[in-house]
């Protein structure tokens, strides 16, 4: 893939504030561990990678993406904001969202080009229908309607406290590690596990739900 | 493809990232040559992705919430101190003495807060209607008019300090009040 069609990520992704995080160390240490990557610090990135690489092919499966090219993908992903970095361009580093931003912009260029390659060509050489979801397509717009995203919300408030809790630990864009997670709420990771396949499946019917 | 399909459970424990490497080693290795296993492993990593917007979504919306309750314009440090003083002392007289239909805000923010929509609602200061008038105080006075169900009443942002009158019929007591002070 040629440099020349990566879209620069200089733009700052901002997670939520970090007044709106639960407390506890772990901004602090991301923080550091930011200013060290910024830095070029080496080991400093490959903790970041190893925290957010799942996160990475997570949301290129989302996007349809098959599971071997995800990891190269993400692989790619973190190649690009390592050589933004030591050309000086990146002067923040807000993940996992500017991972997240860089992942979904190669994934829609990759399937650019095969659209492009694949009309040119013969029919039969058409890829693999393995792109069930166009990513160009969900790039950058929101995943959820306002309805459905209004009924997840009231589903969620149906939850107990500490389920929401949580949830809200779990997937607010801080990537805690769930035993880091358990340490938060006072539960065993088991029971974080638990849990969180509860709320999943509780806002997966409010999600599916028919809107009236 | 001797391997057994993916139940939905095994996908989302994988990307729950809770499967032991070999486990997703071998769930991965599924998809590549099953497109149905394929396809669940994609629905349970976009139902992912999609609670994560529902969960940044209520992180918004706490944080909005946060700002009716001390707006953030009062206590910018970037506007000079002495101006900020001015403004904020006009903000408290002003949290005293709007009148109902002066606190009608643009809708495009809080529909569902109640303080919102109470003035345009009411005809009258209701009785749960308490003021936070001092500036040492005012958040926790908010807080505590709030956890009791009262309704703090707010002038609009100080950026564009709303018209006011003089003090218009407010017990002069409540510009002393470090707590909630009914209307
Ligand atoms: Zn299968």
């Amino acid at each position: 893939m040629g440099v020349a069609l990566v879209q620069p990520v200089r733009s700052v992704v901002r997670q939520p504030e970090e007044g709106a995080r639960p407390g506890g160390n772990a901004p602090e240490d991301e923080a550091g561990l930011a200013r060290r990557a910024l830095g070029g610090d080496r080991a400093a990135w490959n903790t970041l990678i190893s925290r957010y690489q799942h996160r990475v092919v997570v949301s290129l499966l989302a996007r349809g993406v098959r599971v071997d090219r995800a990891h190269e993908l993400a692989q790619e992903t973190w190649a690009r904001l390592i050589q933004q970095q030591q050309k000086g361009q990146l002067t923040e580093l807000r993940l996992p969202n500017l991972a997240l931003t860089q992942a979904a912009f190669l994934a829609a260029d990759e399937a650019r080009r095969a659209r492009r390659e694949s009309l040119a060509g013969p029919v039969e050489e058409l890829p693999e229908a393995h792109q069930p979801v166009d990513p160009s397509v969900s790039a950058e717009r929101r995943l959820l309607s306002e309805e459905q995203l209004a009924r997840a919300q009231v589903a969620l408030r149906e939850c107990s406290s500490s389920a929401q809790r949580v949830f809200q630990l779990a997937c607010d864009g801080q990537e805690l590690p769930h035993a880091e997670v358990a340490a938060r709420a006072g539960l065993s990771v088991q029971r974080v596990r638990q849990i969180l396949c509860e709320v999943r499946k509780k806002l997966r019917g409010a999600l599916e739900e028919e809107a009236p | 493809m001797n391997q057994p399909h993916i139940q939905p459970a095994d996908a989302e424990q994988y990307v729950l990232g809770a499967l032991e490497p070999d486990a997703a080693a071998a769930l991965e290795a599924h998809t590549l040559a099953c497109p149905p296993c394929a396809l669940v492993l994609q629905r349970e990593a976009l139902l992912e992705e999609q609670l994560r917007e529902v969960a940044q979504a209520s992180v918004e919306e706490a944080r909005l919430e946060a700002r009716v309750i001390r707006p953030a314009r009062w206590n910018r440090p970037r506007v000079a101190a002495a101006v900020g003083v001015v403004m904020a002392a006009a903000a408290a007289v002003t949290l005293l003495v709007l009148r109902p239909e002066q606190t009608a805000r643009p809708g495009t923010q809080d529909e569902d807060f109640p303080m919102m929509a109470l003035p345009l609602e009411l005809p009258e200061v209701p009785e749960r209607l308490v003021a936070c008038p001092d500036l040492t105080s005012q958040e926790t006075c908010a807080s505590e008019a709030l956890a009791r169900g009262l309704l703090v009443q707010y002038p609009q942002g100080v950026g564009e300090v709303p018209r006011y009158e003089g003090h218009s019929g407010i017990p002069t007591d409540a510009l002393s009040a470090t707590g909630p002070y009914p209307l």
